[in-house]
C-alpha cells in the first residue's frame, strides 16, 4: 500500500491517530502520550507499507505478492465491517470514520445508518464493473460523497484524494491496448499520491489488481450498481411519466423532450390519468362537495330572517312610539287648548 | 422542486401543534395511513425522526421512502417542509 517513507516522529498526534484508525489499529488510551502513537504506527504501518513499498519494481513475482496481499484485505475488510453485526456504538464509530457524523442510533434509524454504512463501503463497486471510462457517469455517487462530508470535515482530505485517485485511474486506463507495464505506471503513480490509505484505496487497489491481470476491460459486464443507479430514480418518477421508455445504461434518454413532440400533433402516449393529483386539487375535491352544506345554508336563512325580523320590529317600535307620543301629545295640547278656551268665557 | 404546494405554505406557515401526520406536505392519506400504523401519527413524530438523523435530508427520504413506500418526489416534498419548518420555528 503505498504510504510515504517520512518519519513518523514528524507527524502530529491527530495525524498519528488518523493513521491509525485508517488501517484499522486499535488506539491506545486517549491520555498516551504521543510516542505510543509512534510505536503504534512503526510497528503496524511502516511495515506493511515496506512490504508494499516493493511491488514498485515492476516485476511480475512481486505484483503476485501485492495480489495476495490486497486479497487479504479484501477479505479482511467485510468481515470487520458487516454493518449489522456492529453494536451501536461500533457503527457510530465506523460511520464517524467515514466522515459521516451519525446521530443517535435508535431503533428507528438504525436501518438507515447500516444501509449508508453500507453504501461508503463498497463505493468503488461500479467502477469495477463498469466498462466504460465515461466520468460525468459516476457524478451521482460523488455527489453523495461530498454531501457527506460537509458533515464531517476530516474525510475531505480523503476524499480529494479519492477523486484525484480516479482521475489517475482513468488516465491509467487510457493505454488499454497496451498490457502490464504502462497500466502499472499509472498504479505506481496513482499509489504515491497520498499517505492516507482508507478503505477507498483499499477498493481502489482492488482495481488496479484487476487492470493488473490484464483482463480486458470492455469485456467486463457493465451491470449491477452503476445501472442500478441510473434504474433507481427512473422508477420513482421518470418511469410514472414515462412507462414505455427504456432504462438506457447512459441515461440520457430519460430526460429527452418528449412533451414537444406530443404536443405537435400526435397524441400524447405517457399517461397523464397516473399523474398523482397535486395534494392541492385533492383537497380542493375533498372540499367542494361540502363547500355549503344545506344545513349551514338554512342556517343562514333563518339567521337573516331573524336579522330581518328584529331590525324591522325595532324600526317599528323606534316609528311607532314617537308618532304615537307625537299623536298623544296633539290631542292633549288640543285638549287643554279646548278646556282653556271653555273656561275663558 | 422549484415551487411550493399550498400544503408546503400552510404547514410552515405556524407551529405544527398536535397536526395529524398528513397535515406534512408530500404526505396524504395512503402514507399517512401507513405511517400511522407505524406508530408516526402526528406531524411532531415525524419532526422528531428528522432531528434524530441530524436533519439530514438524504437519509430522511431514504428512511420515508422505506417506512412508508412513498416515492421521491413526495418524500422530498416532505424532508424540505420538515427544513423550512425547522428553519423558522426551531
Amino acid at each position: 500500500m503505498p504510504v510515504f517513507v517520512e518519519d513518523p516522529a514528524q507527524f502530529s498526534k491527530p495525524r498519528l491517530k488518523s493513521e491509525l484508525i485508517a488501517h484499522n489499529v486499535t488506539l491506545p488510551a486517549v491520555e498516551s502520550k504521543k510516542q505510543v502513537y509512534v510505536e503504534l504506527y512503526l510497528k503496524h504501518i511502516v511495515q506493511k507499507s515496506a512490504a508494499d513499498f516493493s511491488s514498485d519494481e515492476e516485476d511480475d513475482d512481486v505484483v503476485e505478492v501485492q495480489d495476495s496481499q490486497d486479497f487479504e484485505e479484501e477479505e479482511k475488510d467485510p468481515e470487520m465491517l458487516d454493518p449489522s453485526v456492529l453494536t451501536d456504538d461500533k457503527l457510530k464509530t465506523t460511520l464517524l470514520k467515514y466522515g459521516v457524523e451519525a446521530g443517535p442510533i435508535v431503533a428507528t434509524t438504525r436501518s438507515i445508518y447500516e444501509r449508508k454504512l453500507q453504501r461508503l463501503l463498497k463505493p468503488a463497486q461500479p467502477r469495477q464493473n463498469g466498462g466504460t471510462g465515461d466520468a460525468d457517469q459516476y457524478s451521482d455517487s460523488e455527489g453523495e460523497e461530498e454531501t457527506g462530508s460537509q458533515q464531517g470535515s476530516p474525510e475531505t482530505v480523503s476524499l480529494m484524494e479519492e477523486n484525484l485517485h480516479v482521475d489517475m485511474w482513468f488516465e491509467s486506463r487510457i493505454p488499454l491496448s497496451s498490457s502490464g507495464p504502462e497500466i502499472k505506471r499509472g498504479n505506481n503513480r496513482s499509489s504515491n499520491q497520498g499517505p492516507c490509505p482508507r478503505p477507498y484505496w483499499q477498493e481502489a487497489a482492488t482495481v488496479d489488481k484487476y487492470t493488473m491481470t490484464n483482463r480486458s476491460l470492455f469485456i467486463t459486464p457493465k451491470t449491477s450498481l452503476f445501472k442500478r443507479q441510473i434504474k433507481e430514480p427512473v422508477t420513482d418518477v421518470l418511469m410514472e411519466m414515462f412507462p414505455e421508455t427504456e432504462p438506457t445504461p447512459t441515461g440520457i434518454a430519460a430526460t429527452r423532450r418528449r412533451p414537444i413532440k406530443g404536443a405537435a400533433g400526435r397524441p400524447v402516449q405517457f399517461k397523464y390519468p397516473d399523474l398523482p393529483a397535486s395534494p392541492m386539487t385533492l383537497q380542493r375535491w375533498a372540499v367542494e362537495p361540502r363547500l355549503v352544506p344545506l344545513w349551514v345554508q338554512i342556517l343562514v336563512f333563518f339567521i337573516v330572517a331573524c336579522l330581518l325580523y328584529l331590525i324591522y320590529a325595532s324600526m317599528e317600535d323606534g316609528l311607532a312610539n314617537p308618532f304615537v307620543a307625537l299623536l298623544d301629545n296633539l290631542s292633549m295640547e288640543t285638549e287643554t287648548e279646548g278646556l282653556s278656551l271653555q273656561a275663558e268665557p | 422542486m422549484s415551487t411550493t404546494s399550498q400544503k408546503h405554505r400552510d404547514f410552515v406557515a405556524e407551529p405544527m401543534g398536535d397536526k395529524p401526520v398528513t397535515a406534512l406536505s408530500g404526505i396524504g392519506e395512503v402514507l399517512g395511513n401507513k405511517l400511522e400504523e407505524q406508530g408516526f401519527d402526528r406531524a411532531f413524530v415525524v419532526l422528531g425522526q428528522y432531528l434524530l438523523l441530524r436533519k439530514d435530508g438524504e437519509l430522511f427520504t431514504e428512511w420515508l421512502k422505506d417506512t412508508s413506500g412513498a416515492n421521491t418526489r413526495n418524500a422530498t416534498s416532505c424532508s424540505q417542509c420538515l427544513r423550512e419548518w425547522c428553519d423558522s420555528f426551531l
